[in-house]
């Protein structure tokens, strides 16, 4: 298969994987039981002619594939729909919360990658050996932690038995601290969210970077490359691991959609004001739009990462360039 | 594997040679010392908890005066908010997990084996569609997927195990089809062919049953993480409002975290025990039923 073919195989897959997303948030939402606008507007003790005006605001008078249309025209423009309970559109209600998830969700995935890529090459160069059954045991036990009951045994542990570190929020209450210390104080907010999905996230690489160096470790190639001399650093790191690491992120980007799942865990033990909370203050508050809106807008991210993914490894082996 | 040829002697023979695969398996598995336990945890807890739970009529609702109560002798994980006891609760909500986790793995299993079992066989564009369904459920997050729509439609339990079922078949379907794929050259299926044997017959008498050993090890896994799912759901919020269920046991409990941390503590740990649990099986089922894994053993 050339490479054009290739890229234009995986783009024409994210495409279509985006539009079932987006097709599947409209559907769920039109084929909802009961009238949207009476979900919207029920409780507001509404006129008939109001409800009215608004069904035709909305489209809604109109057949259901020009209200299909509207919908992914209004997508596409970045109209996530609007949030009455919390009158303001859902896209500015995510924007203002999304790079707080992130603020969690990237730094425990740097730190879970290197600690658990380090500790999964260490195992499977140890096979067998009291370290190699330590890695297995630490991530299987991390890897059935759901998120949700770490965070809760983090609080009981370090916050109120210990009173190390505040529970609860991204920062202190009433506090009006700028610059520094307002970034010390949200650090210290961030420890134990941190450590949860740090504990988690690693497990699973660990437990893939083992695999996937066990599966190299037995081909001819690194047999090669210790007969030229090559320092047993460079066999592992330069050989061995670049190899190992295409299922490995292969896989990280099936994961993805769950550890999103996670980090809204998290967040919602620590009330750590991210996608998390939203998502659990908009089904308490029955805020159709929102709940729709996080799944919309999760469901595009996780492919478009699958699709980078791919293509970053078009970049870096040629195997693929050239196959 | 392929299938031994049967010795000529009589039934016992016969019956020796059926009986090899799994005295071989038993042989592997029982080396895995954490995987044992979990299997005899694990069938105390699925034996048990449904015993106690009915034959004692424990009363899930029952409330008391005794409100936040540590744990004591009467009551061995304390009691929450409405004076209810936990271990009662807790018992209710594990029977409920070990009945999504089987739900779920029973719907995963069976679509898997069979549109796997299709695109293996009948390949061509049948193989595709099923194909391109699989990677797009495996892509997509099914989670939030599953959240938007118990949210809307209400998370009645059958339905959320449901939902959950029909989104967990890929993994099984691709590892079927590999299966399929491989055996379907293999000469014993050709010979049953040449015989005129029919394809449903071929099928199911001739390749599934070869196919079943890295499925069994995946059933673990995907009642484990139904059980996973439905406590997250729960937890969030749009579970059964009916039935006992760990996660919103937890969500309930989370405002005691630092006043009465039994409350949301033990719901959490009977999670935490019941997912390790089927997946130290899972491992242990995989490193015996995988051949390429068990030689590393």
């Amino acid at each position: 298969m050339s490479l054009h073919r290739y890229v234009a195989g995986r783009l024409a897959q994210s495409l279509f994987l985006i539009l079932l997303v987006i097709s599947l948030g409209f559907f769920v939402m039109r084929l909802a039981p009961g009238d949207p606008v009476l979900y919207l507007y029920g409780a507001q003790n509404v006129s008939a002619e109001t409800l009215d005006a608004m069904r035709r605001q909305w489209g809604l008078d109109r057949p259901l594939w020009q209200q299909y249309t509207a919908y992914v025209g209004n997508l596409l423009q970045g109209n996530l729909g609007y949030s009455q309970l919390n009158q303001q559109p859902v896209a500015r209600m995510l924007a203002r919360i999304i790079p707080n998830t992130l603020l969690l969700m990237i730094p425990s995935l740097v730190l879970a990658t290197t600690i658990g890529v380090l500790l999964g090459i260490l195992a499977a160069r140890r096979l067998n050996s009291w370290g190699d059954y330590l890695v297995g045991a630490v991530s299987m036990v991390g890897y059935s932690t759901p998120p949700f009951w770490l965070g809760i045994v983090f609080i009981v542990v370090f916050a109120s038995g210990l009173r190390w570190l505040p529970t609860q929020g991204m920062s202190t209450l009433g506090s009006s601290a700028q610059g520094l210390a307002r970034a010390l104080d949200v650090a210290t907010h961030m420890v134990l969210p941190l450590g949860v999905l740090v504990w988690w996230y690693l497990a699973a690489f660990a437990r893939l970077t083992r695999a996937s160096m066990l599966e190299e470790s037995r081909k001819p190639y690194l047999m090669t490359a210790r007969m030229k001399g090559l320092s047993e650093a460079h066999v592992i790191f330069r050989h061995a691991f670049r190899n190992a690491s295409r299922p490995i992120l292969t896989i990280l980007g099936l994961h993805l959609g769950t550890m999103f799942a996670g980090t809204v865990m998290t967040e919602v033990v620590f009330a750590w004001p991210g996608m998390g909370r939203l998502t659990f203050n908009a089904i308490i508050q029955h805020d159709y739009p929102v709940v729709l809106g996080v799944f919309v807008v999760t469901g595009v991210a996780v492919v478009m990462a699958n699709l980078l993914i791919d293509l970053l490894y078009v970049l870096l082996d040629p195997r693929i360039r050239y196959g | 594997m392929a299938e031994r040829p049967a010795p000529r002697a009589g039934t016992l023979a016969r019956l020796h040679t059926r009986l090899q695969p799994l005295a071989d398996f038993w042989r592997v598995f029982r080396r895995n010392r954490a995987a044992l336990l979990a299997v005899y945890a694990l069938v105390a807890i699925v034996l048990g908890t449904p015993a106690v739970v009915f034959l004692l009529a424990v009363e899930p609702e029952a409330i008391s005066t005794d409100v936040l109560a540590r744990p004591s002798r009467s009551h061995p994980m304390g009691t929450d908010y409405l004076g209810r006891d936990i271990l009662g609760r807790v018992l209710h909500g594990v029977n409920t997990s070990l009945l999504v986790g089987t739900g779920v793995a029973l719907i995963g299993v069976s679509i898997g084996i069979g549109l796997g079992s299709v695109a293996g066989y009948y390949g061509g564009w049948v193989d595709h569609l099923v194909m391109r369904a699989a990677d797009a459920l495996l892509i997509v997050p099914t989670f939030f997927l599953i959240l938007s729509i118990a949210f809307i439609f209400g998370g009645r339990l059958v339905f959320v195990v449901l939902l959950l079922g029909v989104t967990t078949w890929p993994q099984i379907a691709r590892i079927v089809r590999a299966e399929v794929l491989a055996l379907r050259e293999e000469a014993f299926v050709l010979s049953a062919r040449a015989l005129g044997v029919g394809d449903a017959k071929v099928m199911f008498r001739e390749i599934l049953p070869n196919t079943l050993p890295p499925v069994i090890a995946m059933v673990a896994l995907l009642a484990s993480s139904g059980i996973l799912t439905e406590a997250s759901l729960s937890f969030l919020g749009v579970g059964d409002p009916n039935i006992v269920s760990l996660g919103q046991m937890l969500t309930s409990g989370l405002e005691y975290a630092t006043s009465a941390w039994w409350v949301p503590a033990c719901p959490g740990g009977a999670i935490f025990l019941l997912v390790l649990l089927l997946n130290l099986l899972g491992d242990g089922l995989n490193v015996a039923l995988n051949p390429r894994l068990r030689t590393l053993a």
